[in-house]
């Protein structure tokens, strides 16, 4: 278990600090992850500051009165379960965390231990978790100093003896555990359109690489979708890079590797790291470093089947968009029915941080893109 | 068959050996006439006579060192040593010369000797009357270490020592001489040196002790089932060269493995069998290895003398500590 | 003075008399004394055992030369001594046991040893104390005085089992302080052991000087204490030692128990190869002492009473050396024991785990 220094978060306005009005918990309190902390008082209003964890209040570090700065120290809070790494889809390692800050040094009862080390596990719990595929970082130990017993492993790998259950995967139990995630959180929206690609589709075109520049071009023309959203300090950060994330379909599960830096590549240098990228997911080959990141995500289901889709959103990105099948239809152009060929976008977005007029601009940017023959 | 105390089944694997093979003699101080102090020898002299059984002059050192040369020729001498903290001064002949012999003529001469001795504390005895020290003995390679903890096994392992070609050490425990009677076929079975022992089945813990106090680890064993653990008991017996194969798999069996001895802790012969555990079996083990022994003092006289011994007690709290492992 | 005092000075005095004869037969100048024993006069006899003594100094060089080259391990020389290993020997009959330190090569040879499972024991290989010739006779022993235990257990074995044979125990000046060799003697003589303790004086323990062990006039009246007798002879006269051992010899067979004999020499070498005596004594006073040495001693006497010519002495160095340089050559050429042979006579039949590793060194 780690004690983690909780500062006084960024209350976005341009605020920079706020005064303690009251503390809702004490030491010793048991929080659940979202439960309010402690009420402040910026210049504009009276704000409730929620636990970001859940686990036990170890020590109120400021006064009921007192003025202190963002990012000042708030409270310390000793978690159950190591902080949530926000993981990509289908990550099956986990990306890097946004490490808990270091505790004081009163937190450690060890002082030869880090605050962070290798999971403490028995014997027969390692062998056990080994066995049965499971990640030890994922188990809550119950023995002492949180040591992970055979029966809190056995507990996990109980359900997997029912008859006519089949256990999910590593990678399988992630995707679940990402999508409720989102799915609590996210407010999602989305909006659709087809785009005339006519002009250059052939069986040759490579529409993921076009796909990709659109992106690009969309970011550059509405920045509102590449952007993270923070909803506790009700703050978004918009990206200057495109780091697009690439949802993979792979035997094993889904995979985003992160396509860096969109808008610095030329079209050979797209493919190429998108080929280094799809081979390694499929290959279970990829590193957290390709893992991370993402601003903004991209579906091409179009090969796999379908037009159009509601996909999902992960926080803290507001945006995926999604291509389906390009369809051959008709269409009434100038001079009547005319046989076009249009590839379908759908662009789901978190309505808490995008509105529908930057959803509407940004996918008009994209087709606009899409729509150029070359 | 008989109902014995295990000093009367010392005494009664001792006169069937001297029974069976001419080459057997019984040698120590006062094992003659006196019958020894603690009268393991009783009666043999009267039977046997003094060329069979017969007083030394007072050298644990000589008595140890004449057994080698006796041994070499061919004969096959009992040696006891009247306590175990006078048998130090046997470890010069032991180390040097009985556990190398075989080995340093290429099996041209051997040494089947037995060296006996009372072992152990528990019996209000006096100074130095209270020692263990198997570990140090089981530390010499060539060299077999043997403690028995009930008459039956000590009259089978003492007739298989005897009979064994390669020096042996037999440490009897003085708490047990006259403990409890058991019945003892008295056929001349030996019982094999190279197996443990399981006392008690169980499924939960493992307790791996030798001597004496093994029966207070069946006495913790009985307690603890009342609470719903049910204890493995395993009586090592042989120390050297030690039955892994039985101690393995009874930890792997149950997770847990809980070590009993009266030596001290430091580099007790529970480290060697902790050792073992952690490299041939660590992946069973649910709960962190246990050893139940007195602390590294010289062991008090008797008025303080219980405080140093494990208790029933002692053992119950350690196999509850590693209850509480799941 | 009172009656009483005079009386308790008699009887002070009666409890108090021992003495220790000291035995000499041929002089250093070679002249033999007439109460010499009866085999001193033959010819044959002489010569045997001045083959044995030149034999046992011609190993003795070839060893430590093999060990300047760095073929043999550290090597104890009996340079001087010859004579108390040989007398030892010869004395002795081939069902009677030797239970020897680490200088009686000569001894053992005699008996049966062969040069090369000498050379094997002190070239590090354990295959050298299986000897060949004498099955019973034990290896070299290297805990000093601790040997002297084993030479009254097999005698004890002897008188059990009713057979006339003896256990001859051989140990050093340094020996005699141990526990050991009281004990031992302690016990072999409260039980008649037919044991003869033979110690070779050959004054220094290492750098420990005689007169620095021991506050005892002599090593032999230590068998006083025992309760069996000593006594000392001159451990230069091969004479005199074989006399004093038959001597022995006949009193453990006959059922009267053990003797002490105290040899006196002189370490001419080193305590062994890896000692350098010149830390610790005068050249001066070791030349001293090589006109006492036994060889030369018997040849005098040889040349001038039994007409030993030099045709004979060539033939039999010649035949010597030949035998010594067929040792050591045999010697070198000796294969090593199997790596798995180290495992291999640890007990009658190895234990479980000792077979898994021994398993382990062979499939290596």
């Amino acid at each position: 278990m780690a004690v983690i220094r909780f500062d006084l978060p960024d209350l976005g306005e341009g605020l920079t600090e706020a005064e303690i009005v009251e503390w809702h918990v004490s030491p010793g309190d048991r929080v659940v992850s979202g439960q309010p902390l402690v009420s402040v008082e910026t210049d504009k209003a009276v704000v409730e500051i929620p636990s970001p964890y859940s686990g036990t209040v170890k020590a109120l570090n400021a006064e009921p009165g007192q003025q202190i700065a963002v990012g000042a120290p708030l409270v310390d809070l000793e978690t159950d379960q190591r902080a949530d790494q926000g993981q990509i889809v289908g990550d099956l390692g986990g990306s890097e965390a946004e490490a808990p800050e270091k505790a004081e040094g009163k937190a450690e009862e060890h002082p030869a231990l880090p605050v962070t080390g290798p999971v403490r596990a028995v014997p027969a719990a390692r062998a056990l978790a080994r066995e049965k595929g499971i990640d030890l970082e994922t188990v809550a130990g119950t023995g002492p100093d949180g040591t992970i017993t055979r029966a809190d492993v056995e507990a996990l790998a109980g359900a997997e003896n029912r008859a006519g259950w089949e256990p999910f995967s590593a990678s399988r139990k992630a995707m679940a555990r990402n999508m409720a995630e989102a799915g609590a959180q996210v407010v999602p929206a989305t909006v659709q359109d087809l785009a005339d690609v006519s002009s250059w589709i052939d069986g040759q075109a490579d529409v993921l690489v076009r796909l990709v520049r659109a992106m690009g071009a969309a970011a550059s023309a509405e920045p509102a979708l590449n952007a993270w959203f923070d909803p506790g300090a009700m703050s978004r950060m918009t990206h200057e890079m495109v780091n697009l994330g690439i949802a993979v379909d792979t035997q094993t599960g889904l995979y985003v590797p992160v396509l860096q830096d969109v808008g610095s590549l030329g079209p050979e240098q797209v493919r190429a790291e998108l080929d280094r990228l799809i081979a390694a997911a499929r290959t279970q080959r990829l590193g957290r470093q390709d893992q991370l990141g993402a601003t903004v995500s991209l579906s091409d289901f179009g090969p796999l089947g379908g037009t159009f889709a509601s996909l999902v959103v992960r926080p803290p990105q507001v945006a995926i968009l999604g291509a389906g099948r390009v369809s051959e239809r008709v269409a009434w152009g100038k001079n009547g029915a005319e046989q076009r060929r249009y590839l379908p976008l759908s662009l789901t977005f978190d309505h808490r941080a995008v509105t529908g007029g930057e959803a509407a601009r940004f996918l008009n940017a994209v087709l606009h893109d899409l729509e150029q023959p070359g | 068959m008989a109902e014995l105390t295990l000093v009367e089944a010392v005494r009664t694997a001792l006169s069937k050996a001297l029974e069976e093979d001419p080459a057997v003699l019984v040698l120590g101080e006062d094992v003659g006439i006196d019958g020894g102090v603690f009268r393991a020898t009783d009666g043999l002299w009267q039977h046997f006579g003094s060329a069979r059984v017969r007083d030394t002059p007072l050298s644990e050192g000589a008595i140890a060192g004449i057994s080698v040369g006796l041994a070499a020729q061919g004969m096959k001498p009992v040696a006891e040593i009247q306590f175990q903290g006078f048998i130090h001064a046997t470890l010069d002949q032991m180390a040097n010369h009985a556990a190398r012999l075989r080995n340093r003529t290429r099996g041209r001469l051997t040494c089947p000797m037995v060296l006996r001795a009372p072992y152990g504390g528990g019996v209000h005895a006096p100074e130095h009357h209270s020692e263990s020290i198997e570990a140090i003995f089981a530390h010499i390679p060539g060299l077999r270490v043997v403690i028995p903890s009930s008459p039956a096994r000590a009259y089978g392992l003492l007739l298989s020592a005897i009979r064994d070609p390669d020096p042996v050490l037999f440490f009897e425990p003085k708490r047990l001489y006259r403990a409890f009677k058991e019945d003892v076929t008295l056929d001349g079975t030996g019982l094999p040196l190279d197996k443990a022992f399981i006392l008690r089945e169980g499924r939960d813990v493992s307790v791996i002790s030798w001597g004496a106090v093994t029966r207070d680890c069946l006495e913790a064993a009985d307690v603890m089932a009342e609470e719903g653990v049910d204890a493995e008991v395993i009586d090592v017996a042989t120390l050297k060269p030690y039955d892994a194969a039985t101690l393995l798999a009874s930890v792997r069996k149950t997770g847990r493995c809980v070590i009993v001895h009266e030596a001290p802790r430091t580099a007790g012969f529970g480290a060697e069998i902790a050792a073992r555990v952690a490299e041939e079996a660590l992946e069973a083990l649910v709960a962190p290895l246990r050893r139940v022994t007195p602390p590294d003092i010289v062991p008090p006289l008797p008025r303080q003398e219980q405080l140093y011994l494990p208790s029933k007690d002692d053992i119950c709290t350690a196999l509850r500590e590693v209850m509480t492992w799941r | 003075m009172t009656d009483m005092a005079k009386d308790r000075m008699q009887a002070a005095a009666r409890a108090a008399e021992f003495t220790i004869s000291f035995t000499r037969y041929l002089s250093a100048d070679g002249t033999l004394a007439g109460a010499a024993p009866d085999f001193a006069s033959d010819r044959t006899e002489l010569v045997r055992l001045y083959d044995g003594m030149l034999r046992t100094r011609a190993f003795d060089t070839e060893a430590i030369a093999l060990q300047r080259t760095g073929r043999l391990g550290t090597y104890a020389s009996s340079l001087g001594q010859e004579a108390v290993a040989i007398g030892i020997a010869s004395a002795m009959r081939a069902d009677d046991v030797l239970v020897p330190s680490f200088r009686e090569h000569g001894a053992q040879i005699w008996r049966g040893v062969r040069m090369e499972e000498l050379l094997l024991y002190w070239g590090g290989d354990e295959r050298g104390s299986d000897f060949s010739g004498p099955r019973e006779d034990f290896p070299v022993c290297v805990p000093v005085g601790t040997q002297y235990c084993h030479g009254v257990g097999i005698g004890l074995a002897f008188s059990l089992r009713q057979e006339d044979r003896c256990a001859v125990v051989v140990g050093g000046d340094g020996s005699t302080s141990r526990g050991d060799f009281h004990e031992a003697m302690n016990m072999a003589g409260v039980w008649k052991v037919p044991a003869v303790f033979v110690v070779n004086n050959n004054q220094w323990a290492i750098s420990v000087p005689r007169a620095a062990q021991t506050a005892a006039k002599t090593l032999a009246q230590k068998a006083i204490g025992a309760g069996i007798p000593g006594e000392q002879v001159d451990g230069c006269d091969v004479i005199a030692v074989r006399d004093a051992v038959e001597r022995a010899l006949q009193r453990g067979r006959s059922g009267e128990g053990a003797t002490l004999i105290e040899c006196l020499t002189y370490r001419l070498s080193d305590h062994t190869t890896s000692d350098d005596a010149t830390r610790y004594r005068e050249d001066a006073e070791v030349s001293s002492h090589w006109p006492e040495e036994p060889i030369a001693r018997l040849r005098t006497h040889l040349t001038a009473a039994h007409g030993w010519s030099r045709d004979e002495e060539e033939a039999l160095r010649k035949e010597i050396s030949e035998a010594v340089r067929g040792a050591s050559e045999s010697y070198l050429q000796i294969a090593p024991q199997p790596a798995t042979a180290i495992f291999d006579y640890t007990y009658a039949e190895l234990p479980a785990d000792l077979k898994a590793a021994r398993q382990v060194l062979a499939d290596r």
